[in-house]
């Protein structure tokens, strides 16, 4: 990673991410009788990957003139998870919360984040947490660099700012890829590709007296039936739970690794 | 119902790159008496193979550990940032 | 000219009371909890007891997320067998005030919501590092190498105050200072609650203290239950001198112990533990409370050692509150005259003096002698237990007088009958 100056075409960098706020996943019970998820039990946090995204955005701005904006769109007590977002160094923090996004999938969710971007006139990188923990589906992300038709890199561990150009490091299944890109481009971060930065106090009081934004439909200028449920083609037929399997355990000591090694070829698990 | 299975329940946020509690081992290797064996509830410091073991990941921060070392092993900080231990009831 | 006029370092009962009281009346406060959300990191009982919390907000009884009225007030010792117990009611308990039993997550969440809605400014999962000092006079507070200015600093830590310790204002807890806690929350549904108990609605409660002289090693512990709406708290208080002395029980064991006991067993069987907590509880009366204030700062709560104890009642948020409420008033009579030193703050000390606060303190003085000693724990529910069987048995035997009995029994106390005397005039002297 080369040290980072800003030659490039950019005055200042603009740097967007998108978060989300999930029930915590150690808090989401499985009801015991229905077998359905509880989330009403549990409280919200920031989704973990996202918390990476703001990292890893933080640390572009750490070494270049950057202005980074977090932005979400959630009910209005997500304000607390952006608060927490400008308290570890982000500059912006935009709400986009109406009535009318409610019940959306996917498509719209990115759709709606999407035209919140443009919204918000230039940017450079938009990050975005793999996926989330409530749903998995990681659509979002990439589903917003459709939508503006930018590059996009997704499974990124790493990435910096360069002459102009973004690079990211892709975690594949065969190895690493390393991808540059000119901006604006979109890069999707997995969940621990880095350690998130505390708050602190002094950020946290600057970002309590400078507040959030707040974006509606109205201001977003978007047709009532592109967002929320109405403009969701997801339907969901059916749920059901899958009983886990109990898994075969045993322990071997260090001077039983032969014998542990034939049972692995024995049981087929393994082969040589 | 075991120790274990109790701190099971529980919902940590790790800090991964910060740990609140630190013990020194070579105070600890010579500990005639290893009293926070027996008084931390959440049975951070154990002795494996007669050598002192300590989590800080399993740790609900009551401070005991830091009273009950009377050989000035404990080095007890809070913890940082919503990191630690995160009661639903309380 | 400092960025706050106060800060206030914790968001529980103390912390959170002092930031409503203070923001109400115009301060400038911020309130700083390294909890997120606030109360994530509390652990009380706990009952509420009294009606401190009217000074914070009048209409608590209604608004506050209070779990269920304590209609019902026990006091038992067990022993292995048996179970001794006092099993108070009375419709008079409702007129009287008795308390409501609270989780603390909830209480503190709505505490913080009530001190954001005054005004205070509050940062929760910030850690405070220490008091920041400046001609020997405390000017706020230091957080992640940043200085973070007020006139006065309210410390409101709990039983675990790492800021006053790590700036010097206060020793290290000392094992007489402290009792280790630990705690269960046992999900129970709210109708076989009210069962098991014999409570006359969901909204009421039962609470009760146990002396615990059954322990295995002959460690001696206090236990406790209290009925909140859909679950139990079930824990036990044990002090850091009983466990030092008797380094043979591990403090995460007792609790199954408490648990298995013959009369304990049935009240939550069936019911599914869903939190294990621990926690200090401060048990050195008087002689634990640390300096109070200083040049720009006063301390509150437990961290100020205040909580009461004799056995019968275990009590802490209520000290808290008042506690809390005590240096706001003391901050805003400061302000008015523009004296932040430790001399402009010396009201505090007065008002705690004239309360309960200091008051149950000096009062009770040594009290924590008499509940931690053998003649609680082993002599009377000993003696007890024997008189009890001789009296509600029936053997076809003549009948023996009840002071015959009574001394009989004495001799089963594993306490000498002279000790036993002495003791219990002391006692009684002190309670």
């Amino acid at each position: 990673m080369g040290s980072n100056t800003n030659t490039g075409d950019f005055l200042v960098l603009e740097i967007i991410v998108m978060i989300k706020q999930v029930p915590d996943s150690q808090e989401v019970v499985i009801d015991p009788v229905t077998f359905t998820l509880n989330r009403g039990a549990a409280r919200n946090v920031i989704n973990p990957a996202d918390e990476n995204a703001i990292e890893a955005a933080l640390r572009i701005k750490d070494k270049t003139n950057a202005h980074v904006t977090v932005i979400t769109m959630g009910p209005p007590f997500a304000e607390s998870a952006l608060i927490d977002c400008m308290s570890r160094g982000v500059d912006d923090a935009v709400l986009v919360t109406d009535r009318a996004f409610a019940g959306a999938d996917t498509y719209p969710t990115g759709l709606t984040l999407a035209s919140t971007i443009k919204k918000l006139g230039k940017y450079d990188i938009i990050f975005a947490g793999e996926e989330s923990t409530d749903s998995s589906t990681g659509h979002v992300g990439p589903g917003v660099a459709e939508f503006l038709g930018t590059d996009q890199a997704s499974y990124t561990s790493e990435s910096w700012y360069e002459d102009g150009f973004v690079y990211a490091k892709r975690e594949l299944e065969d190895g690493t890829e390393v991808v540059k890109m000119k901006p604006p481009t979109l890069i999707t971060v997995l969940t621990n590709a880095n350690d998130p930065r505390r708050a602190t106090l002094r950020k946290k009081i600057d970002a309590m007296k400078k507040g959030i934004k707040t974006m509606t439909l109205a201001d977003l200028g978007m047709p009532p039936e592109w967002v929320g449920l109405r403009g969701s083609p997801t339907v969901v037929k059916s749920m059901r739970t899958i009983d886990e399997k109990k898994r075969e355990g045993k322990k071997f000591k260090i001077e039983e690794i032969p014998k542990l090694v034939d049972e692995l070829i024995e049981k087929k698990i393994i082969s040589i | 119902m075991k120790i274990e299975d109790r701190l099971s329940l529980l919902n940590y946020k790790t800090d991964k790159s910060y740990e609140h509690i630190t013990i020194n081992p070579s105070i600890c290797e010579t500990c005639p008496d290893h009293f926070c064996t027996f008084a931390c509830p959440a049975k951070c410091y154990s002795l494996i193979e007669e050598k002192l073991n300590f989590k800080y990941e399993d740790c609900v921060e009551c401070g005991t550990c830091d009273v009950a070392c009377s050989h000035g092993s404990v080095a007890w900080n809070n913890t940082k940032g919503g990191h630690g231990v995160k009661y639903k009831y309380g | 000219m400092s960025e706050f006029d106060v800060i206030v370092v914790g968001a529980g009962p103390a912390g959170a009371s002092a930031a409503i009281k203070l923001a109400g009346s115009g301060s400038s406060v911020l309130l700083v909890e390294r909890g997120d959300p606030p109360g994530s990191k509390n652990v009380s009982g706990g009952v509420l007891w009294g009606d401190s919390l009217g000074s914070v907000a009048p209409d608590w009884e209604k608004s506050a997320p209070m779990e269920r009225y304590v209609e019902a007030k026990g006091v038992s010792f067990l022993t292995r067998d048996s179970k001794i117990s006092i099993d108070f009611r009375s419709k008079k308990l409702q007129e009287r005030r008795s308390g409501y039993t609270v989780l603390r997550t909830k209480l503190d969440g709505w505490l913080s919501k009530k001190a954001k809605d005054a005004g205070a400014m509050v940062a929760s999962g910030i850690t405070v590092d220490k008091l920041a000092f400046k001609d020997e006079r405390v000017i706020g507070i230091e957080q992640d190498g940043d200085i973070i200015t007020s006139d006065i600093v309210i410390l409101a830590e709990g039983a675990n105050p790492r800021v006053a310790i790590n700036s010097g204002i206060r020793d290290r807890l000392k094992d007489r200072d402290v009792a280790i806690g630990v705690k269960e929350i046992i999900k129970l549904p709210e109708k076989t609650i009210n069962e098991r108990f014999n409570l006359t609605s969901s909204k009421m409660g039962f609470a009760s203290e146990y002396v615990l002289g059954f322990l295995e090693g002959g460690v001696k512990a206090g236990g406790f239950i209290y009925t909140n709406k859909e679950s139990i708290s079930l824990g036990l208080v044990i002090s850091m001198k009983e466990m030092r002395e008797n380094n043979n029980t591990r403090s995460f064991d007792l609790i199954e112990q408490f648990k298995e006991h013959p009369y304990i067993a049935p009240l939550i069987e069936g019911g599914r533990v869903d939190e294990y907590s621990a926690h200090m509880v401060q048990e050195g009366g008087l002689k634990s409370v640390p300096q109070l204030y200083g040049n720009g700062f006063m301390v509150v709560g437990d961290g100020a050692g205040f909580s009461f104890s004799n056995g019968m009642v275990l009590q802490g948020m209520n000290y808290a509150i008042a506690s809390g409420i005590a240096a706001a008033e003391s901050a805003i009579k400061a302000k008015i005259k523009s004296n932040f030193t430790k001399d402009g703050l010396s009201s505090y000390e007065e008002r705690l003096k004239s309360s309960f606060v200091l008051q149950d303190l000096m009062n009770f003085k040594g009290i924590e002698e008499v509940t931690w000693s053998d003649m609680i724990h082993r002599g009377i529910p000993n003696m007890t237990e024997e008189l009890f069987l001789s009296l509600f048995s029936e053997n076809g035997q003549p009948k023996a007088h009840m002071i015959n009995l009574l001394i009989r029994a004495m001799g089963h106390s594993d306490v000498p009958r002279k000790d036993m005397v002495i003791n219990m005039y002391r006692m009684l002297r002190r309670m």
